[in-house]
């Protein structure tokens, strides 16, 4: 199920938020009409926690996660890392990194088995990513872009990848990452897929811009509800054909 | 980038058709009244007949020209404002032919195009002129004529002016139909349903009524199919006629159905409730039926909740069939035309039966409609390739596997999830509505007016969402104070071992040191007693001055070293005074000889040394020190003097002085000795006479006279610019205010 909504006027709710299978970090704002939002989706099943990452608010940005654990650069505070290891759950690992390419967020994406990293990421943040996250990890790009915690968002159910992706990269990326993909867009035609949305396997948000044909793609390719990513090419085809030509 | 650009490109397509943005058009007297002012307010006014003749020249050409530019602007600016009908959308040209008349159109906007450029050659004419005018009263009398003949042209325009005010204020209400959307088009005879139908399906709220031309004009609403925005079109009503004899409000209709590249719901009534027979409306079919060329197109039987299906004779029900056979019937016997053999005719692509009234078939007369075109237009953008660009977006890149999930790596989710998830659905199945009109007929009922109350059912749903529904932050919050001032307690999530931990103390460590080592906790108590203790000090402090206690540690002066401490003040700043006024007079007033006559007192220098206490032994001392000093100074000069060229003037013993230096330097040049310059010529004569100013002086006095009048001609010139002297050159204020700012006329700029 993908639910719309909005960070204080704005769309990019994926800078504002980090989303796994086993907990949720969601920004600290002004009112907590954000906050209720997850809070109403996923309160029930997995722990969801307000913080802030060296007093920014950008924390789906610095912070990458997955259901293993969870990475902070090394501006976090030691109040933040205590609030954030007292508020999740003792088998998610929270660990603070020394990378130099400190958005964390924007550098590396993260399913539950396999990451996708920053091309100049270091050997030591690299092999934390491996241990904390638990995962296998990949240097790639994605589109051109480096920053493929930007520009994509993939879970273990299924992927989204920036809207100008080759035919081959996206084949490519999609049996690296074992995973389906489709290339799309995010909030009325947004190219920058992590900062607009975050999704796990049961569960999606994007902005309030996203359109209907943007948000049943990610209904389907993400596998929330009973949708299916091969409605993609069976149903969805005219209709994105026709907007999109 | 490729989906920002479509969407820039569609919003440009839909801002190109947008007529509410041209302004107003102004009738001519208000245009000339405005321009008139204008030129009044914004041109010079002041002209006087004394005046340079290129100036009162220049004056009245402004405004001739400025007059004109005003023109000028206000006619391009409706000329440009109204959309070119070479540059229209063909429906919108052809919409705009029915209702404004192309000619009458395109006459209205010449004529202005036409009289700007006569304003213009006006305007060249009378500036021409104007070169020519000897005199204000010519130049006055040109510039008027000028202006006349504008306003007189402008005036001549009024009904075209008139005419284009009217079309632009009908142009602003019509609706804002995107010709290239997706667009589903309803036609058909008056009175069978069709601004019923568009109510329904869209939000629009378009007057219905029981009798036939009720729809006017074209009105325009809004659905969603296939996560697609479709707009629907409903036209006024056609009669079975000549294209000639069809009047404006039908003239509407067929351009759109012209023009438009959309589905077409032909709406019939077999009930022939509307007042006409099935007959005539298939006969109208037929006739319309070349502008149904190339486009989906679906007959709706509307009104099957008057139960015309029992009723239908087989007479009607073959004609009901002959909408959707694509070769035409032969037509029954005494019909006037009798086709020699069947001819091939477009056949509607579905009969669908519906009731606008019930809300039934109504959302299958939708997707049909919506398929056929959603299916032609993909088509065509398939095969003129334009879905190549975004083909890597319809692609879904698999793994090996196929859509089958790694069995390795199976997707997190929870038990708790999957349980919510099966009792939701098991729920919706219970819940099952097979009915797909009902969305509608939820509208239908919402509509105002409508006899069916919703309110009940609002009640319950309201009911058992409050009661199932968690307690989120949110309704915390509006409890608590609403946002910025509840805060919200971020502790009571905390997952620790005990519950009570999490309101444990945990010092806060900042750069190695522990914030709580900083803080002191009676600071407040301390700081009310410091306050407390000032207070009391500075309520006592005065009476303690009066009684010279002791104030931490420094005694209160008596009244006789106050006195003593103010004398000294006053002596000190009369000092000053004194001193300041010595050195302002020192420069000017005095002249040398006074000054070194007026020279140190022997008798004053001694009474102030004993007025400020010296010993008289001390004060004789000082006394001789100081002349003795005095007159070894002014021995030194003397010697100088009498080693300078052997003159007289060194016996004479006094201080030499300037005229008769000079004239030891004349003397000396003019006899031509061959002593060495450094000893002949001091340095101040050198300064002073120059060796060519002398060459025209006769002698003594005729040198001193010269000099005199050389001395009266720049302290002269000081005295009346209040210089300090002939160095002074400065300029106290560059930029005079009075001269710069202010209202400026012909001619008045330059102030140097």
């Amino acid at each position: 199920m993908a639910t719309r909504c909005l960070f204080e006027n704005s769309n990019e709710i994926g800078v504002f938020s980090v989303l796994t299978n086993s907990y949720c970090v969601v920004a600290i704002g002004g009112s907590e009409n954000f906050y209720s939002v997850f809070e109403a989706e996923l309160a029930e099943h997995v722990p969801v926690v307000h913080a802030s990452i060296a007093g920014c608010r950008v924390v789906g940005r610095l912070a990458v996660g997955n259901k293993n654990g969870l990475l902070l650069p090394n501006s976090t505070t030691d109040q933040e890392l205590l609030h954030l290891r007292n508020s999740l759950p003792d088998s998610v690992k929270v660990q603070r990194t020394e990378e130099r390419l400190s958005a964390l967020g924007n550098c590396v994406a993260a399913n539950d088995y396999v990451a996708l990293t920053h091309t100049d990421l270091d050997r030591e943040t690299e092999e934390l990513v491996a241990d904390v996250l638990g995962v296998e990890v990949l240097r790639h790009s994605i589109a051109g872009e480096v920053l493929v915690g930007s520009f994509c968002n993939f879970t273990n159910q299924g992927g989204l990848v920036h809207p100008m992706t080759t035919l081959e990269d996206l084949d490519e990326l999609s049996s690296l990452l074992q995973v389906p993909l489709v290339a799309g867009t995010v909030n009325r035609g947004s190219e920058v897929i992590g900062a607009g949305m975050v999704a796990n396997d049961w569960s999606a948000f994007c902005g309030l811009d996203t359109t209907s044909t943007e948000l049943s793609l990610i209904e389907s390719v993400f596998k929330l509800r009973d949708a299916r990513p091969s409605a993609l090419v069976n149903q969805m085809r005219g209709s994105l054909i026709d907007q999109l030509s | 980038m490729g989906a920002a650009a479509t969407q820039l490109l569609g919003a440009m397509a839909q801002s190109h058709y947008n007529f509410k943005r041209i302004q107003i058009v102004t009738g001519s007297t208000a245009l000339i009244d405005v321009v008139l002012s204008k030129t009044q307010r914004k041109t010079p006014t002041e002209i006087h007949r004394h005046y340079a003749i290129t100036r009162i020249r220049d004056f009245y050409t402004r405004k001739v020209k400025f007059a004109q530019q005003s023109f000028h602007d206000k006619l391009t600016r409706i000329v440009d404002d109204f959309p070119h009908f070479d540059s229209l959308h063909p429906f919108y040209a052809d919409l705009f032919n029915v209702l404004y008349d192309r000619d009458h159109y395109k006459l209205a906007l010449g004529q202005l195009a036409h009289a700007r450029s006569l304003i213009d050659g006006i305007a060249r004419d009378y500036v021409r002129m104007l070169k020519y005018g000897d005199s204000l009263y010519r130049c006055k009398q040109l510039k008027k004529a000028a202006l006349g003949r504008m306003c007189t042209l402008i005036k001549r325009h009024n009904s075209s002016l008139a005419y284009l005010e009217q079309v632009r204020q009908h142009m602003a209400r019509l609706p804002s139909i995107d010709p290239t959307a997706r667009t589903l088009l309803i036609a058909g005879f008056p009175n069978v349903g069709k601004s019923s139908f568009l109510n329904i399906v869209s939000r629009a709220d378009v007057e219905v009524q029981p009798y036939a031309f009720t729809t006017k004009s074209l009105f325009i609403g809004h659905t969603d199919h296939a996560y697609l925005r479709w707009q629907v079109i409903d036209t006024p009503g056609i009669l079975d006629h000549a294209l000639d004899e069809r009047n404006t409000i039908e003239m509407q209709s067929i351009t759109a159905l012209a023009h438009l590249r959309a589905a077409v719901l032909f709406f019939v009534d077999p009930s022939e409730a509307c007042g006409y027979t099935l007959k005539q409306q298939h006969a109208l079919f037929r006739n319309v039926a070349p502008l149904f060329a190339a486009k989906p197109l679906i007959v709706v039987a509307n009104k099957t909740d008057l139960g015309w299906e029992q009723e239908l004779t087989p007479d009607s029900e073959a004609l009901l069939a002959d909408f959707t056979s694509p070769v035409a019937t032969v037509p029954a016997p005494g019909e006037d035309v009798l086709p020699a053999e069947p001819l091939a005719q477009r056949a509607a692509d579905a009969l669908l039966k519906t009731s606008a009234r019930d809300a039934t078939g109504i959302a299958a007369v939708k997707r049909t409609a919506c398929e056929l075109l959603l299916a032609q237009r993909v088509d065509a953008k398939v095969k003129s390739r334009k879905a190549q660009a975004v083909l890597n977006r319809l692609h879904l890149a698999q793994p090996v596997g196929g859509d089958q999930t790694n069995p390795e790596r199976p997707p997190t989710i929870p038990a708790s999830v999957r349980a919510k998830r099966a009792a939701e659905a098991a729920a919706a199945e219970a819940s099952h509505v097979p009915d797909d009109d009902a969305p509608f007929l939820r509208r239908l009922v919402a509509k105002p007016g409508a006899r069916v109350d919703s309110r009940a059912d609002d009640d319950e749903d309201e009911a058992m969402d409050g009661a199932s529904r968690r307690r989120l932050e949110r309704d915390l919050e509006a409890e608590g104070g609403g946002p910025g001032v509840y805060s919200m307690d971020y502790r009571k999530l905390y997952e620790l071992k005990r519950p009570a931990w999490a309101y444990d103390v945990i010092p806060e460590i900042v750069n190695g040191k522990n914030v709580a080592d900083f803080v002191d906790a009676d600071i407040e108590a301390k700081l009310v007693a410091l306050e407390a203790e000032e207070d009391a000090r500075t309520a006592v402090g005065e009476v303690e001055y009066a009684s010279e206690a002791v104030l931490d540690g420094y005694r209160a002066l008596t009244d006789q070293e106050r006195a003593t401490v103010a004398a000294i003040r006053d002596k000190k700043l009369l000092a000053r005074a004194t001193s300041a006024r010595e050195r302002q007079r020192g420069r000017m007033s005095v002249s040398r000889s006074a000054g070194a006559r007026k020279g140190l007192d022997v008798e004053d220098f001694r009474s102030h040394l004993q007025s400020l206490g010296m010993e008289n032994e001390d004060v004789e001392d000082l006394t001789e020190k100081v002349r003795g000093r005095s007159r070894g100074r002014s021995k030194g000069p003397r010697g100088h003097g009498s080693s300078d060229g052997g003159s007289a003037v060194a016996a004479s013993g006094s201080k030499r002085n300037r005229s008769t230096s000079v004239v030891a330097a004349t003397g000396a040049d003019a006899g031509g000795r061959s002593n060495s310059r450094s000893v002949s010529v001091g340095p101040r004569a050198s300064k002073r006479i120059r060796v060519g100013s002398t060459s025209g002086i006769r002698d003594l006095s005729h040198a001193k006279m010269a000099e005199k009048a050389a001395r009266a001609k720049t302290e002269k010139r000081i005295r009346r610019e209040a210089r300090k002297g002939e160095g002074d050159r400065l300029i106290y204020n560059e930029n005079p205010k009075h001269m710069i700012v202010g209202k400026r006329g012909v001619g008045k700029n330059d102030r140097r």
